[in-house]
């Protein structure tokens, strides 16, 4: 939750299409995912695995940037250094720590690199220039709306709790997740329906086309950056196979 | 011109606003009405009868006709009416679909389908109308709730419309932001727009307004011009319910004040707090309250009231300074101990499954006969099974002062605790605070509620850019003083009209 702070906050200083970003989410996650560590495999995979980090310092994200590279690195670390010298319990506790980190995270932050870089109405834009139905669009739309406002409530339940001397490793952890979650979703709840009631006076939700406003478009840098996604993609793919 | 025609309605299960019952109302075009009354008089559902989320989003049982410009609200969908009607709401943290500004101001326009030189057109002239350069391309996130409030308001107007519906537009707005919404307000009327206002505060619409609507039980009690309803001699809008119209009329000593020293004092030396991004400080070198004491914070947007409240409440670990509780000296990181915030949305701080969980989780040893005194202190002991999120706003709010008392804290602060709420509320919380001060708690109330002040404070702390611009006790020239304050927007306001 904590990185998801500055999430909107300001203009992108590096702006890409958002096709591109959801591309380069894409690609990178069925290849880290995908797995492969030797040769060709193991290089693409460490290549798809620094796009979120570039992405982070090109936004001047240096908080993120530097979280990501301490437990991308760690995890690698692990797996390079440690995975053969090590036997038993702790070998499968750091198979298990490595193996998901180094293939989840890279996901993760580039997933967080996209929701708080891209404006709702870019998504929207994107979305229906690639000819998704509306019906696709709005809900992932909302989602987007959405991070921002379940940090701010979760924020305040937090300070609630403190106030209240309610922590965790005091009682049970079934009970503290009821006190974060419950709240929470009350909350958002509210908010949802309240949301939805003034998107509907706003005219959301009429059969006519939608105008967007929204200036989006391929520069030399979406089409760069795509042509290294695809084409590593591809290299990555005929390796598998052979 | 609107009408509504023999309008009955009941919301459908599990919704607690109350209806209409045969009501008629019709409102010529160009003319601004006040809807008024208590809590629960139906104001608010007039308003979504007139812009159609009633009976499209909220369900119930409705006869009879709305009529808006000749569209039947009923028969047509919601993007039909929303070209004729525009809706703000009262909370402007949950109006909004996008996360940045400039989108949102074209969200509407976008809906109905504009060309695009049309909505680029609108914007600019719809920025240009409300001074709005400042919050362009800004994260909605990071706007504070008068600025919010002015997006809201001026994505609506770039639509256009006929009719503006305003639903207690001013709830969460402190004095500057209400000036500013009443100019706002102001700009629609001289473009001869029909404007519809459900409201509690009043005194900043005294100019505004055209005729005044007074509702009871989800009928219409009685209706005034602007000008009889000035002239209504203070008893009379007291027994209705109402807020005063005009802070004159509160200019009166209020008799809570409290000698200083009388039961020992509270004294916080050197609070200092820098957020790490912001240029935001709080810096007070020394401050004495006395025990039992209940002091109004009051202040601007970014005085740093709520840095203030968060300090005090050891919510900032990073604050420095030292809280002195008579005898004992507690450094500001840790005084979580002794001091209780009751937030402004209180759901946030409501957990447990029964009114009775919910003050036994504060208390260090778990005490039943105790948590049935206090609730029954706060009017809450045939509550006490219920689940606390079933409640009634007032109800939940008294259930989070519960369990501040079953904490045990010796301070208490209150974060905006009565905005939003009519006359007969903003008394049950003076009440409830009072209680608190016979039981020897400190209280500190952030508000901007003249009323409330009035109602039940003892002195006031004038904060300003962080710092203590002023403190002093509610006596007769303390009234004038912290009414000045508060009046301060009024007579610019009023500069503006002539």
């Amino acid at each position: 939750m904590e990185l998801i702070t500055s999430a909107n906050r300001d203009l992108s200083a590096f702006p890409l299409d958002p096709r591109t970003k959801i591309l380069l989410l894409l690609c990178a996650n069925v290849v880290i995912i995908g797995g492969g560590f030797s040769g060709t495999a193991g290089i693409i995979r460490a290549l798809f695995a620094s796009f979120p980090l570039f992405l982070l310092l090109l936004e001047r994200k240096w908080r993120a940037a530097a979280f990501y590279t301490l437990f991308i690195g760690t995890a690698m670390a692990c797996e390079i250094l440690l995975l053969q010298r090590t036997a038993g319990i702790w070998n499968l506790l750091i198979v298990i720590f490595s193996g998901i980190f180094s293939r989840f995270v890279p996901g993760l932050v580039m997933g967080f690199y996209v929701v708080s870089t891209t404006k709702i109405s870019e998504f929207i834009a994107a979305m229906e220039r690639l000819r998704f139905p509306p019906a696709l669009i709005i809900p992932f739309a909302v989602m987007m709306r959405f991070f921002p406002t379940v940090k701010e409530e979760s924020a305040a339940i937090g300070d609630a709790m403190k106030m209240r001397g309610i922590r965790m490793g005091g009682g049970n952890a079934i009970a503290m997740l009821e006190y974060r979650v419950v709240p929470l979703l009350i909350s958002t709840v509210k908010i949802g329906e309240e949301l939805s009631a003034a998107a509907l006076t706003r005219g959301l939700g009429g059969p006519g086309k939608r105008t967007n406003i929204c200036e989006i478009g391929f520069r030399l840098r979406d089409w760069t950056l795509c042509a290294i996604a695809v084409s590593a993609l591809l290299i990555w793919m005929m390796g598998g196979t052979a | 011109m609107i009408e509504l025609k023999d309008i009955s309605f009941r919301y459908g299960k599990g919704e607690r606003d109350t209806g209409l019952s045969h009501l008629n109302l019709t409102i010529p075009g160009g003319q601004v009405v006040l809807l008024c009354g208590e809590s629960g008089c139906g104001k608010t559902t007039l308003t979504r009868l007139i812009n159609g989320l009633i009976p499209h989003y909220y369900e119930g049982k409705l006869t009879g006709q709305v009529l808006v410009h000749g569209l039947d609200t009923a028969k047509v969908p919601l993007y039909q009416t929303a070209a004729t009607v525009g809706s703000v709401f009262q909370n402007p943290r949950s109006q909004f679909f996008n996360v940045d500004t400039t989108s949102e101001l074209a969200f509407g326009c976008e809906n109905l389908g504009l060309e695009e030189e049309e909505i680029r057109r609108r914007l600019r002239k719809t920025i240009g109308d409300f001074r709005l350069e400042p919050l362009i391309n800004r994260s909605i996130f990071a706007l504070s709730g008068g600025e919010k409030q002015k997006i809201a308001c001026a994505s609506v107007s770039a639509l256009d419309p006929q009719v503006f519906v305003l639903d207690e537009p001013s709830s969460n707005l402190d004095a500057v932001a209400t000036a500013e919404l009443a100019e706002m307000i102001r700009l629609w009327k001289s473009q001869r727009k029909t404007i519809i206002i459900s409201e509690h505060r009043l005194h900043y619409l005294r100019d505004l307004v055209d005729r005044v609507v007074y509702l009871q039980d989800g009928k219409i009690a009685a209706e005034f011009t602007m000008e009889e309803f000035i002239r209504l001699p203070a008893a009379r809008t007291e027994a209705m319910g109402l807020r005063p119209l005009s802070l004159e009329q509160l200019a009166k000593p209020s008799g809570n004040f409290l000698a200083p020293g009388a039961n020992g004092s509270i004294a916080f030396s050197n609070l200092c707090f820098t957020y790490a991004k912001c240029r935001e400080t709080l810096r007070i070198h020394s401050l004495s309250l006395s025990r039992g004491s209940i002091t109004a914070v009051i202040g601007h947007n970014g005085a740093g009231k709520s840095t203030f409240a968060r300090c005090t409440c050891g919510l900032e670990k990073k604050c420095r300074g030292e809280l002195r509780l008579g005898a004992r000296t507690v450094k500001a990181g840790s005084c979580l101990k002794h001091c209780y915030m009751v937030m402004q949305d209180v759901n946030h701080q409501l957990f447990a499954e029964s009114v009775l969980d919910e003050v036994l989780l504060s208390m260090e040893r778990e005490d039943a006969a105790e948590a049935e005194g206090i609730l029954d202190s706060l009017h809450l002991l045939e509550l006490k099974d219920l689940h606390p999120m079933s409640l009634s706003g007032g109800q939940k709010q008294r259930v989070a002062i519960a369990s501040a008392i079953a904490s045990g804290r010796e301070i208490i602060l209150f974060d905006e605790p009565t905005s939003g709420l009519d006359l007969r509320h903003m008394r049950e919380v003076a009440q409830s605070l009072k209680v608190l001060s016979k039981q020897g708690k400190t209280i500190l109330v952030i508000t901007h509620d003249p009323e409330l002040i009035l109602s039940c404070c003892t002195g006031v702390l004038h904060l300003d850019r962080g710092q203590v611009a002023a403190e002093y006790p509610l006596d007769g020239a303390g009234v004038s003083r912290m009414l000045s304050f508060f009046w301060g927007f009024d007579s610019r306001q009023e500069r503006q009209v002539v």
